[in-house]
């Protein structure tokens, strides 16, 4: 009884906070906005007038829903009326909390107060239809009773869940499904075939050649900005995910690689004009060295340490790339435009082309990078992530190991920067913020750190569906952080966590085997 | 020493380290000999100028910086959200700012009068204590949120949680407040860019108040901060958590709340930090923190990272640096962050535990 309503009450207040939050950022018009595209009833956001009222009722009714769902957390034991007061308490905070809002930023617009001096977000036009465009008192009554029935309909759902024995059975029952499912051995099999597998890579590749070919040019650009994040996901997985060393000046070296090609290939200002295929090897070269000259001296540092230094190299480097200093190398602030294109059999590279390349080097790299983990200096890597000072009484060299990652690394970014100028025909200093390396990081990290599928599926997540979703583009970094932060609280191993490989242990035969070969 | 120097092994790293410094010393000593000995651009006046910025920017960083050493010294992790938290301060500091700007509080002589001419300094007592008030507030959510579940956690875990929380916080400062430069209302007694007038070698420097009052405040804030960590029975018990966590619970000292005071005496500091930095500099966004936030790290690693007069010296070093180091170098003062991020690197090369960092025992290094 008493954790009920303490569990109601902080539920309330987190939600309540949650709620007034997001009204001030004007989540609460976009997030109706996108139930209504959901839904269909509306023509979009632009045309507030025919954005029904119902959106926002039902983005009130899933966030009372979520209050009273998670007030009734843990408590599976308590009788149907505990449950309905932890609920109620926790719908009644939540909806006080909201009918605040509602009623001062209400009678604050009404009053023609002008609120965007401050809060650029509450527009007296979405306050209007936050408020069902009656009066604020009306409206705040409605958000009340809104939070507080559906924070009932949640808890009583949750106690539903909780006391129905068909439904603990119905999930042992998916649990054995899928654990039976992941056992049976015919499966394994299958997959062991060397002809099923040549099939199965067949029909990937026939369906990669086709898919840039579909998809038109839009999606072109999208699935290559994510396939480039791949990349450079890939490289960063190397340093941070194999090594275990936390590398946020990573953008240092994709703005090396980008701006070696973009100088070697590009009419202004040198005008080399570089065979493509070699400027994209100078790039990998540079970046190499570039990682070479800033990991020789400070590899030996500690974890927290080596990532604010190499934080500070990677905001040198676009500094000195837009300054006055460098500006006759490298055209400071205006960037480089013109950037060379590749060319094959006499035409210059469509989208699909392209797509096609990246394909390929992605496949390449991944290729690359799991012969990298299975193999001896894998393995050193991996230790050394786990315990450095182990590692080194067990006889790897931990210095050069730990160069050797950064080395590669730097490599995958010069190639990513390389095709980075090269599609963009363009490259400039504010391409490379110290928010491209965060956002190569939250990759590695929320795909799962050291698991290739997981950079993958990473970058598809972070950069691809903020592409699809414009209309969270506003709130995309928001998300970030706050699935960071959440991610290493709940789940710090990533959506799609490496495996480990498993000692298998050897038969009683095999042994006999073995002891009888040593025998003679 | 010299059996030191005899024992010394030249490795690879050692030779490029050595390498790297030579460079360095024969760079510095060849522009400083330019700069000194060649056309002199810079007359003493504008020396003078550049030392009172440093100065004044100095003590803010020294503020800043503590908070980064007090929490290192306790968990032995970098608080990367540290810069965010100074800048919801000064987000506070101006909102109250403005607030009593439009009180009105007419008097006899100027019917026009508002709040915040008419009573100045009970004006900017609120405005320090709102600012240090919601820093110390976010500085102690963020490490309930985002840190206390990651106690024992491996090492990179917190800081990635930590880097989360400043996009966030810094996200939301953008959403909630707009991307938009805004001005702080300083009441007329401190307006910017008054002062006394200074003369030195013929010419007037221009002793600004705002920069006189940033500059004694900061003082008096790491005066008491040090008497607090000294004296008081808080500060003992800081000392003993950072020094040895399990110890510190056998002998009865409550570990959870000494980190959570830590994070709120951090926030203040911040939080005034960042007000100040409003009122000297004027314009801010939520920019504000990021580069304040990393160059006051560089300075807690410059003094030694977990060594409070070591946070407060470097913090006035690297303030003095920045400003004079352009000059002195005769570089363009947009490379001044260079100069910072290049100090941090050359420290961390030669000198991890700092100027005044005794050596880190193998456990925390």
């Amino acid at each position: 009884m008493k954790t009920a309503l303490k569990k109601g009450l902080s539920s309330g207040v987190i939600f309540g906070i949650v709620f007034v939050f997001l009204l001030l950022i004007g989540f609460i018009n976009v997030g109706s906005g996108m139930i209504g595209d959901l839904l269909g009833n509306t023509k979009g956001l632009s045309n507030q007038d025919t954005l029904s009222v119902n959106n926002l009722l039902a983005v009130l009714a899933i966030l009372g829903f979520f209050t009273g769902f998670i007030a009734r957390r843990g408590q599976d034991e308590s009788k149907w009326w505990v449950s309905f007061l932890g609920g109620l308490t926790a719908g009644l905070v939540s909806g006080s909390l909201a009918w605040l809002g509602i009623w001062l930023t209400g009678t604050l617009s009404v009053q023609g107060v002008d609120l965007q001096t401050y809060l650029p977000n509450m527009d007296p036009d979405d306050l209007n239809y936050l408020r069902f465009y009656s009066t604020p008192f009306a409206a705040a009554n409605t958000y009340m009773i809104y939070f507080t029935v559906f924070s009932l309909a949640g808890s009583a759902v949750n106690w539903l869940l909780s006391i129905k024995a068909w439904f603990a059975k119905c999930v042992a029952g998916c649990k054995r499904g899928v654990s039976s499912w992941k056992k049976s051995s015919d499966i394994k099999g299958l997959f062991d075939n060397p002809w099923v597998m040549l099939v199965l890579f067949l029909v990937t590749a026939v369906v990669l050649y086709y898919l840039p070919l579909a998809w038109g040019s839009y999606w072109n650009y999208i699935m290559g900005t994510v396939a480039i994040y791949v990349l450079l996901g890939l490289g960063l997985n190397i340093i941070v995910g194999y090594s275990g060393q936390l590398v946020l000046g990573y953008v240092a070296f994709f703005a090396v690689g980008a701006y070696t090609f973009a100088l070697l290939t590009a009419p202004e200002p040198h005008g080399i004009g570089l065979s493509l295929w070699l400027a994209a090897g100078a790039s990998i070269v540079t970046s190499t060295l570039t990682g070479l000259l800033l990991g020789l001296p400070i590899l030996n540092l500690r974890g927290d340490y080596l990532a604010i230094v190499t934080l500070g190299f990677g905001e040198i480097i676009r500094i000195l790339i837009r300054s006055d200093l460098l500006t006759r190398i490298t055209n400071g602030p205006k960037g480089v435009t013109n950037v060379g294109q590749p060319v094959w059999r006499g035409e210059v590279f469509s989208d699909v082309n392209y797509m096609h390349l990246l394909m390929l080097l992605v496949l390449v790299a991944l290729f690359i990078a799991k012969r990298l983990k299975d193999s001896r200096t894998g393995r050193a890597w991996v230790a050394i992530r786990e315990d450095e000072t182990v590692a080194q009484a067990t006889g790897v060299n931990t210095y050069r190991s730990k160069i050797l990652a950064l080395l590669l690394g730097a490599a995958f970014a010069g190639l990513a920067g390389a095709m980075f100028a090269s599609r963009n025909q363009f490259t400039g200093p504010e391409d490379f913020t110290m928010m491209v390396s965060i956002n190569v990081l939250c990759i590695v990290i929320v795909g799962g750190m050291g698991s290739l599928p997981g950079i993958v599926l990473g970058a598809f997540v972070l950069k691809g569906l903020p592409e699809l979703l414009r209309e969270l583009e506003d709130y995309r970094l928001l998300v970030f952080g706050a699935l960071l932060v959440v991610m290493m609280i709940v789940r710090p191993e990533g959506l799609w966590p490496a495996g480990r490989v498993k000692f298998k242990k050897p038969s009683a035969a095999k042994i006999q085997e073995a002891a009888t070969e040593v025998e003679p | 020493m010299i059996k030191k120097l005899r024992n010394l092994k030249l490795t690879p790293a050692l030779i490029l380290r050595l390498l790297v410094g030579l460079v360095v010393l024969i760079y510095l000593g060849w522009r400083i000999y330019q700069t000194a000995f060649g056309e002199g651009v810079y007359g003493p006046d504008t020396w003078m100028r550049f030392l009172i910025t440093g100065l004044v920017v100095g003590g803010m960083y020294a503020l800043i910086a503590i908070g980064y050493t007090l929490v290192y010294g306790i968990l032995f992790m970098i608080n990367f959200a540290h810069g965010e938290v100074m800048m919801l301060g000064t987000f506070a500091g101006y909102f109250v700012l403005e607030a009593f700007s439009a009180i009105p509080a007419p008097s006899a002589a100027d019917p026009s009068l508002s709040f915040l001419n008419a009573y100045p300094v009970i004006a900017l007592v609120l405005t320090f204590i709102a600012g240090a008030g919601t820093s110390a507030l976010v500085g102690f959510l963020l490490e309930k949120i985002a840190y206390r579940p990651l106690r024992g956690a491996p090492r990179l875990v917190p800081l990635i949680s930590a880097i989360g929380a400043s996009i966030f916080l810094q996200n939301a400062a953008q959403l909630l407040f707009g991307p938009q430069r805004r001005q702080y209302a300083n009441p007329d007694i401190l307006w910017r860019g008054t002062g006394w007038m200074i003369p030195v070698g013929g010419k007037e420097v221009m002793l600004t108040y705002t920069g006189v009052f940033s500059f004694v405040l900061s003082i008096l804030l790491m005066v008491g901060l040090f008497i607090m960590v000294k004296k008081t029975k808080l500060g003992k018990s800081m000392r003993a958590v950072a020094e040895n966590k399990q110890a510190a619970a056998l002998m009865g000292i409550d570990v959870d709340s000494v980190i959570s005071k830590t994070f709120i005496i951090s926030g203040i500091l911040a939080g005034s930090a960042g007000v100040m930095w409003g009122i000297h500099n004027g314009l801010f966004n939520h920019y504000v923190g990021f580069l304040p936030g990393i160059k006051a790290f560089t300075a807690a690693v410059l003094g030694g990272i977990g060594n409070i007069p070591g946070a407060m010296m470097g913090g006035m070093l690297l303030g003095l640096f920045e400003s004079l180091g352009p000059a002195l170098l005769g570089l363009d003062f947009q490379l001044k962050d260079v100069i910072a991020f290049t100090i941090l690197i050359l420290v961390l090369i030669f000198k991890p535990s700092g100027l005044l960092g005794e050596a880190l025992s193998e456990e925390k290094v």
